[in-house]
């Protein structure tokens, strides 16, 4: 069975072919490089670039794999949730091209497809996971624990109340100047910095709402990052000028510090309440460093599947497809794809 | 050659299936006033219901022909998505069009023709034709611009009183009756694109070399925006 998948949830235009035994062939990822001079996504602007790329991504990935369209039995994509708009670009190529050939189809879940990820068979060095785990995807469109209870589906059992974590580096590389995308400058800036220069609100606490919105929070397993995006406000505020570039390295590691103390302590008391003692981590925020020093400390056993297989990708939502219901043609043609939430029934 | 053509550059869906005998089949989805439109929903199945009522299958069709708008944006991309996934899949060729025309060609008069279409925000994609010439290339504009657009073009104008078509005249019919311009009655059907005139001038089209890609006529805000902050 060999397996067409698309995705296109956010601003990479993504098409890979996967077998039915989890065996990327191939994995095509074209990154939408229009967004940085506006300093984050642009809805509109995706949904353009999708449809100018989504044929050509087709027919690269298929040629990388070495099949042609008479070998696909299955084709997927990412139904949602994402921007609707780039959604609906790769959800109406791929139901076209399933429909020319009446073939059956997979709708997915983009989560699902990060924890499918893990599915997917890469050789020796990312060994296949086998459920039960307990899998962190942080990235810029979102933050969630998922209690992986088999290879179908997962239990969200924390998530981010505000920004992404993703979300969050970006934001703190624009108030110390640094361009989009800002992850990775923010993490270069850090490298050279003292991560206990500055300190930030303690890890689980939330700047906003009561005491009891505050206590319901420190309890559950969900996730805040504006207050530490506010205190990175004010802590330059209190700064001069040349201060403030004195010091940038020292706040950027202390932020980017606050941020990953974060990730770990809900990781760590979801491991405990769990009684899991395997973590898997995916998404754009896998690709730090310092997340990545730190993790292997946790006492779980951690995977991390290859970056190119954290950040979006099709791969993962072909993975995803191997275990999501299949639509025989026609009943898959009036599909249409969700922004948020969970799928509709 | 067998023609499927869609377009869902307004609010309906609409398909059209040219059989070999040239006879058009037509299967549509026109919204009623507040509801949502179906392109996602309605499109590939409004398109399968003509295939096998024509006994057809989708590796018989020849040719994709998709309308390119100008319309609302999320609507076009759905139409000519679906259009490239189609072509791709099944090795057809993909021909695009222009909704604006089809429109036009739908109301079928020797007088000139004004193709409107709801752009939002308070302005009509505007056109204008007099059989296959092209008096008026495809704009945006306001209402209260329609009678300068019109009278910059005066010389083509004249003769036959023009005629508008589209639910953007119907919707702005006092700025073209103003304009001395003839808006059929609200309910008539050569306010919708039909089948018919998608499958004849998409049959007719000569395959380009160009990508087959929505007609916007109008650049995303955020880079009007960040050109504006520029300067
Ligand atoms: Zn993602």
């Amino acid at each position: 069975m060999t397996i067409l998948a698309v995705e296109s949830s956010c601003d990479d235009t993504c098409v890979a072919v996967v077998d039915e035994d989890g065996q990327v062939r191939s994995n095509v990822i074209s990154s939408q490089r229009a967004h940085d001079r506006f300093g984050g996504v642009v809805p509109e602007i995706a949904a353009r670039h999708h449809l100018e790329l989504i044929d050509v991504v087709v027919a690269r990935a298929l040629e990388e794999a070495g099949v042609d369209f008479d070998q696909v039995e299955l084709v997927a994509a990412t139904q949602g949730p994402g921007l609707i708009g780039a959604l609906l670009v790769g959800l109406s190529a791929a139901k076209g091209i399933a429909a020319a050939r009446e073939l059956p189809f997979a709708a997915v879940d983009h989560i699902q497809g990060h924890v499918a990820a893990n599915f997917l068979k890469l050789g020796p060095a990312h060994p296949v996971l086998e459920p039960p785990f307990l899998c962190l995807i942080a990235s810029g469109g979102h933050t969630l624990l998922a209690h992986v209870r088999e290879r179908h589906g997962f239990e969200r059992i924390g998530t981010t109340l505000d920004d992404a974590a993703g979300e969050a580096f970006d934001k703190g590389a624009r108030m110390l100047g640094l361009g989009y995308p800002g992850g990775p400058a923010l993490e270069r800036l850090a490298s050279g910095g003292d991560p206990e220069a500055f300190e930030f609100p303690a890890s689980g606490s939330r700047s906003r709402g009561g005491r009891g919105a505050t206590r319901d929070f420190a309890q559950s397993l969900d996730f805040s990052f504006s207050g530490l995006k506010t205190s990175l406000l004010y802590r330059t505020r209190e700064l001069d000028k040349p201060e403030r570039t004195d010091r940038a390295a020292d706040l950027a590691a202390s932020y980017q510090s606050a941020i990953v103390d974060h990730l770990l302590l809900r990781c760590e008391q979801a491991l405990e309440r769990t009684g899991l003692d395997r973590l898997a981590v995916g998404g754009g925020v896998a690709a730090n460093g310092e997340l990545r020093r730190r993790l292997s400390a946790l006492g779980a056993q951690v995977h991390v599947p290859p970056m190119e297989l954290c950040t979006d990708n099709a791969a993962m939502i072909a993975s995803a497809a191997r275990y999501a219901p299949r639509l025989a043609y026609p009943e898959y043609l009036g599909l249409d794809a969700y922004a948020t939430g969970e799928r509709p029934l | 050659m067998i023609v499927l053509a869609i377009d869902t550059a307004t609010p309906a869906t609409v398909v059209g299936l040219q059989g070999a005998d040239g006879d058009v089949l037509e299967a549509r989805d026109d919204p009623g006033a507040g509801e949502r439109p179906g392109h996602s929903t309605r499109l590939l199945p409004l398109a399968a219901e003509l295939l096998s009522r024509a006994g057809l299958s989708w590796r018989q069709v020849d040719r994709v022909v998709v309308g390119v708008g100008p319309g609302t944006f999320t609507g076009l991309r759905v139409g000519v998505a679906t259009a490239h996934g189609l072509a791709q899949s099944s090795g057809a060729e993909l021909v695009g069009i222009s909704s604006l025309r089809s429109l036009a060609l739908g109301a079928d008069s020797d007088a000139p023709v004004l193709a409107a279409i709801d752009a939002r925000r308070g302005e009509v994609f505007l056109s204008g034709y007099q059989r296959e010439m092209e008096l008026l290339s495809p704009r945006a504009l306001a209402p209260a611009a329609v009678s300068d657009a019109l009278s910059a073009k005066a010389a083509a104008l004249t003769g036959e009183r023009p005629l508008a078509v589209g639910d953007g005249a119907v919707l702005y019919r006092w700025a073209f009756e103003g304009a001395g311009v003839q808006v059929p009655d609200d309910g008539s059907p050569l306010h919708r694109i039909s089948a018919s005139a998608l499958c004849e001038l998409g049959g007719r089209a000569v395959l380009g070399g160009d990508p087959v890609l929505p007609d916007y006529l109008r650049r995303p805000d955020a880079a009007i925006a960040l050109e504006g902050a520029v300067g």
